[in-house]
């Protein structure tokens, strides 16, 4: 099916099979394979893109049920190179280690960000318990999420005993 | 990765149903595509199509019908349900069950009748609708008819859908607008996990309606009984409905002890609505 | 190689710098192998088996080789080759049986991922299944049926390893120290139980993945995801026979390893079909399915634990039998049963000890290493142990643990004498203690949450060791290169998994030079044409090895670029200082030199040049390390001890076993911390990975052996919502003093004995008693419905004398 599709602000008018997974036009139709397939079955979060608005897990969406849809994947979060709040705050807080669930759980923190700006811990780890990470223990990257929402009391730090 | 099939997006529920007249035993239907495709990706044949229903324009979303109740259509994702105004003031149980499925991004996507369809025995918004006593419309090209939800399942996975059928509605009853109801579902972890043994109760109208999922082959609602019912004999007649079996995922004993505790949680927390 | 500086005038070493390689991961740029894409490049797919054990009585490929677009078909019959880590034993694609479900039995190359699954559906297979062995006691048995009947002729390495021709036994290693029955005579108490635990499967989040190419001309490249580049071509080259400038191994990005991708995996069959292929690179990627049972995971273990103790809690004997359950292939199986071995003590002086460690073949998707290398699953065992015996003779577990914590003169396992420099267990465990305040009253919020939720809070405190498992000559080496520019690039080939050593290694290299940070650059992928050697990525010794090799290859650089600066300035090489942009002379700093000026050879005015391009080489090796006896496992195997402990707080629901960690507390002694951002995150990632795999992951089969969770539906990891609600690191600091600015590896530390915390902090709070992992809800429900007399748990106590205080 020829798919007309909007993707970090680009306009796309492209060729997919009807089979194809969105995460795999992105991928493989588009080049952009910032986002990256987990597990394929919804799970594990590491194909998370933003469609209309919403965060959806690109590895259980049809490339042509994509048709006439906005998409955002974390190709589009740095325009013209500049990081945005919430990448500067992962990198300055070592939240991303391996970095294999990082785009898929920036466009989660991101999408959630812009309806609660001022989330508590609880709702912060209910916003990315869809998204798997094995590295970080999600720790550092609560506390990022926190420092981009302005709501860090104190620095968390490695106790020297 | 699937095996190739076709996709085709009607735009009306006549052109639908006219494709399911021709094909129906040879398509799925589409709508969040949380279960139907990640069935496929293991499936030996493809279909030949996969029905999109999202583009269908004569389908409803959520709303409040006068003479019925509350109205939900095949569009509406969990996460429809659950921030729907009208669903949490008026059909609040429905919302909590939409709540407890999957992660924010499967929410985004899988509907409360893609659940009822796929109709696996732990069905997060199976129990709710049981215990709302809820009923489903189905059309075909032949006519329109309908099901209470408590005659929807009839097996593992298996409903009472035709293979030239849709399901375009399930409706919960006007009299249960404001019944007080709550849920309690059983999981491994506390992230994202499937039911293995989960309760709804309501209480309303001096009755007691309970729905429980993950302990049989479909989802199962008691007969209604007096508000004043003591609990246990609450869940002695949830094991008398209850057919649980061992899996990797629990065993039938833990999963009847724990219906019995979520039974008694939710008898105490539920204030029936005044 | 203790950097005598002290800590106020470390300019990087110490700090939270950012690091090296986030930006491009958290903008989606960072490339991994299954984003690389070649001109002809085809999809690799593999037919697996559904049996446990069968004979392969016949495979016909006919119609998958008659499938357009299938360009290659391979079955175990075209490929003569095994491949073995230690033990040579596997075979690239079954051949005559399959010994585990899941196994590859044949394999394909097309031009598209459809075309290639449809070519494996077109394979058929005829099996005659046989009948399994699936639990290690068993296969031990005499007469049970053996899962490599020709295990008598494999090579192995021989110095270290001792495998039972006619058995399943892949190898034995044994360890004594002392006298076992006159401790056991000296003892007032002997306790004696077995822990069991599932195998698990490391998850990372990138399944493993490779393309092969191997050129007419026998030249192979291989792009994979793995952790060792020079094991993956070494390996390969033994197997294969070629020399390794034939086999070039490229590493990109890496989305996580945790041991899994140790060692080899799909290189050589991605390479074998590449050849078949005409030369096409081949891309194999494994599904998350194929990842739980085609790739390897964690062995699983039997580990019966005997101990004596005194009355006034001194441990006088303990007697070990572990059983490894190794699954098909022995892989890194036979190592981590060594490794575990010598370990298996745990951090305390125990003067009489006798420990068998078996590896066992079984007939299940096969162990290889995983974070902790055997520690997460023995110190289960020994740390619950630990409890028990302390609740015995009436002693509190902290306590208990701390009198028998190994200190400086202490003899290890081995033989081996700690010392005050090796580190601090008993330090370690106060920490953690403290944190979270273990035998103090709970505080009157938590006193209240019990009171009113009839739920019981339980602590526990645990402590760990562990040292490198590796072989006692393993070294490695860094390059250094100063570009133009003055910055410069070091190239190693320890591998950045994510674990961010390559950035604490751009740390040490910077204040070895007396550069900033931001000037050293190290290229996150891996070239094994291009980059010097390193053994693997693996043991948590990277950090060590490599750092001191970046301070050698600091100091080699300075070296050269000192010669020519002395030449330049006409004056003496001792005479001369340096800073961040020039050599001067120290008593007349307005001569000088700049590093721009000398890095690729000095210019005179009048063109004439010398010197050279500024090429610093530093290689470091383990050293005064040994090989173990055979007989009794003495030796000297530990490049360095990371001692560590967490403290544990949980609520249990005594009616539902439902339970809630509440807070954990790591501390680990590392020695120094390079970069503390760096360490928390690896502390608390591990530990988290760690009560994945007390709490909910295991792999289940049925009967016949089949695999019946391969997959996140029913194999679940910990999410956001599973960490405790509050989580504490600690790191404390006795430096090694050989180790870069005395810094020691702490990668894998955290993963190991946080399972032990748990069970024995569930004990406390409700006296559930549990020998079995995983731990799940339903587990703890279990126990405590079928415990006869229980041990009063130390929450019933508290509450008791709560009560009578207010009375």
């Amino acid at each position: 099916m020829r798919i007309r599709v909007r993707v970090n602000g680009r306009e796309y008018h492209q060729e997919a099979p009807d089979h194809w997974t969105l995460l795999r036009f992105l991928r493989e139709g588009l080049g952009l394979t910032g986002t990256k397939e987990g597990c394929g079955a919804g799970e594990c979060g590491a194909c998370t893109i933003i469609m209309d608005g919403r965060t959806v897990n690109s590895c259980l969406v049809l490339a042509p049920e994509a048709d006439g849809a906005t998409i955002e994947t974390i190709e589009g979060q740095a325009e013209g190179g500049k990081l945005t709040r919430l990448q500067e705050a992962l990198h300055k807080h070592h939240a991303v280690q391996c970095g294999f669930c990082t785009p898929g759980m920036v466009m989660s923190i991101e999408a959630f960000l812009r309806v609660n700006p001022r989330p508590t811990v609880a709702e912060i780890k209910e916003a990315i318990e869809g998204n798997f990470c094995r590295c970080t223990g999600y720790q550092q990257i609560i506390e990022a999420v926190q420092e981009v929402t302005g709501q860090r009391q104190e620095q968390e730090e490695l106790g020297h005993a | 990765m699937f095996h190739p099939f076709s996709y085709v997006a009607p735009r009306t529920k006549s052109e639908l149903l006219g494709i399911l007249r021709d094909d129906g035993d040879r398509s799925r239907l589409l709508a969040g595509g949380t279960d139907v495709l990640a069935e496929l990706r293991f499936a030996r044949e493809a279909p030949k199509l996969v029905i999109d229903i999202k583009k269908v324009r004569d389908f409803q979303g959520i709303r409040l019908v006068e003479g019925e109740g509350l109205s939900i259509g095949p569009r509406a994702t969990c996460t429809d349900v659950l921030e729907s105004p009208v669903v949490r003031q008026r059909y609040p149980l429905l919302a909590i069950a939409a709540g407890k499925l999957g992660s924010p991004q499967l929410r985004n996507r899988a509907t409360p009748i893609g659940n009822l369809c796929t109709a696996s025995p732990c069905a997060d918004m199976a129990a709710a609708f049981l215990a709302l006593g809820a009923w489903v419309e189905l059309e075909s090209a032949q006519g329109v008819r309908r099901v209470p939800v408590d005659s929807f399942f009839v097996g593992v996975k298996q409903t009472v859908v035709e293979p030239d059928e849709v399901v375009t509605r399930v409706v919960v009853p006007a009299d249960m607008e404001g019944a007080a109801g709550d849920m309690e579902k059983l999981k491994r972890i506390r992230g994202h996990d499937l039911a293995l043994a989960s309760v709804a109760l309501v209480k309303h109208g001096g009755k007691l309606r309970v729905a429980i999922g993950s302990c049989a082959p479909t989802p199962v609602v008691l007969p209604e009984l007096p508000i004043e019912t003591p609990v246990e004999e609450v869940v002695a007649e949830a094991h008398k409905v209850i057919k649980p079996i061992d899996d990797v995922r629990a065993s039938a004993e833990y999963r009847t002890f724990m219906v019995g505790v979520f039974i008694e949680r939710l008898m105490a927390r539920i204030e029936p609505q005044q | 190689m203790l950097e005598k500086v002290p800590a106020s005038e470390l300019k990087c070493v110490g700090h939270g710098t950012e690091r090296i390689d986030t930006v491009e991961k958290v903008t989606g740029a960072a490339y991994y192998t299954g984003d690389l894409c070649f001109p002809g490049m085809l999809f690799g797919k593999v037919k697996r088996s559904p049996h446990a054990k069968a004979r392969i009585v016949h495979i016909d490929t006919s119609r998958a080789r008659a499938l357009p677009g299938v360009h290659a078909v391979l079955t175990g019959a075209d490929l003569d080759v095994r491949v073995g880590l230690y033990l040579v034993d596997k075979y690239v694609l079954a051949r005559d049986v399959v010994r585990h479900f899941g196994e590859a039995v044949a394999a394909v190359a097309a031009e598209s991922p459809e075309i290639a699954r449809k070519a494996v559906d077109l394979i058929q297979v005829e099996y005659e299944p046989m009948t399994p062995v699936l639990d290690p006691a068993e296969a031990v048995k005499n007469g049970a049926p053996l899962v490599h009947p020709d295990l008598g002729s494999y090579d192995y390495v021989q110095e270290v390893f001792s495998p039972v021709g006619g058995t399943n036994i892949a190898n034995i290693s044994k360890y004594r120290k002392g006298d076992i029955e006159k401790g056991f005579a000296e003892a007032d108490v002997i306790v004696e139980r077995e822990y069991t635990n599932p195998s698990v499967q490391h998850v990372p989040m990138e399944t493993h993945v490779s393309i092969g190419q191997w050129q007419p001309g026998d030249k192979i490249q291989i792009w994979t995801s793995a952790q060792s580049p020079f094991t993956v071509r070494n390996l390969f080259c033994h197997s294969f026979k070629l020399s390794h400038n034939q086999v070039r191994v490229f590493i990109p990005y890496v989305g996580g390893g945790f041991g899994g991708k140790a060692g080899i995996h799909l290189e050589p069959l991605a390479c074998c079909l590449s050849r078949a292929a005409g030369g096409r690179p081949v891309k194999i990627q494994a599904t998350r399915e194929e990842e739980f049972s085609l790739l390897p995971c964690r062995s699983g273990l039997v580990n019966r634990i005997k101990t004596g103790v005194t009355r006034d809690g001194r441990i006088v004997a303990q007697q070990m039998t572990m059983l490894w359950d190794a699954g098909a292939y022995a892989d890194y199986a036979v190592n981590v049963t060594r490794a575990s071995g010598y370990s298996a003590a745990g951090p305390y002086e125990i003067p009489n000890a006798h420990i068998d460690a078996y590896t066992v073949y079984t007939n299940k998707p096969f162990g290889t290493a995983y974070r902790g290398f055997g520690h997460v699953e023995f110190s289960w065992g020994t740390e619950r142990h630990m409890t028990i015996l302390a609740r015995a003779i009436g002693m509190d577990p902290l306590e208990f643990r701390k009198r028998n914590a190994l200190r400086p003169g202490s003899i290890t396992l081995t033989g081996e004498v700690i010392r005050e420099h090796t580190g601090n267990v008993t330090k370690c465990m106060d920490t953690v203690a403290r944190a979270i305040g273990y035998g103090e009253p709970l505080s009157k919020e938590l006193e209240d949450r019990e009171a009113r939720t009839g739920k019981r809070i339980g602590k526990a405190v645990v402590a760990l060791h562990k040292a490198p498992a590796m072989p006692p000559f393993t070294g490695t080496a860094v390059v250094l290169r100063m570009n133009e520019d003055g910055t410069v690039i070091a190239t190693l080939s320890l591998t950045e998994i994510g674990a961010g050593t390559y950035t604490s290694i751009a740390q040490i290299i910077a204040e070895a030079l007396k550069f900033p940070v931001e000037r050293i650059k190290i290229p996150i992928e891996n070239d094994t044409d291009r980059d010097p050697y390193d053994w693997q990525t693996v043991a948590s010794k990277g950090l060590m090895l490599c750092g001191n090799a970046g301070i050698l290859a600091a100091r080699d650089l300075l070296n050269k670029a000192y010669d020519m600066a002395a030449q330049v300035l006409r004056a003496n090489p001792c005479d001369l200082d340096h800073d961040a942009d020039r050599i001067f002379v120290r008593h007349a700093p307005d001569q000088s030199v700049t590093f721009r000026s000398l890095a690729v050879g000095y210019a005179y005015p009048n063109g004439s040049g010398i010197g050279g391009p500024l090429v610093g080489v530093g290689r470091y090796i383990a050293q005064g390390l040994t090989n173990l006896d055979k007989e009794t496992g003495q030796g000297l195997p530990a490049l360095d001890w990371t001692y560590g402990a967490h403290g544990l707080v949980v609520e249990v629901d005594p009616i539902t076993g439902e339970y809630e960690v509440l807070k954990v507390a790591s501390a680990f002694d590392v020695g120094k911390a390079i970069n503390p951002l760096a360490v928390r995150g690896q502390i608390i990632g591990g530990m988290i990975q760690g009560l994945g795999t007390a709490m909910c992951e295991g792999y289940i089969y049925d009967a016949a052996g089949k695999l019946l969770n391969p997959n996140f539906t029913d194999n679940k990891i910990p999410t956001s919502l599973d960490m405790p609600a509050e989580i504490e690191a600690y790191v404390v600091e006795t430096p090694q003093i050989d180790g870069p600015y005395g810094a020691r590896g702490v990668g894998e530390h955290s993963m190991i004995a946080i399972c032990a915390a748990l069970g024995n902090a569930i004990q406390d709070a409700c006296g559930a008693d549990l020998t079995k992992m995983p731990i799940r809800w339903e587990d703890v429900w279990r126990a405590l419905k079928t415990a006869g007399p229980q041990v009063e748990s130390s929450a019933t106590i508290r509450n008791r004398a709560a009560c009578n205080t207010r009375k």
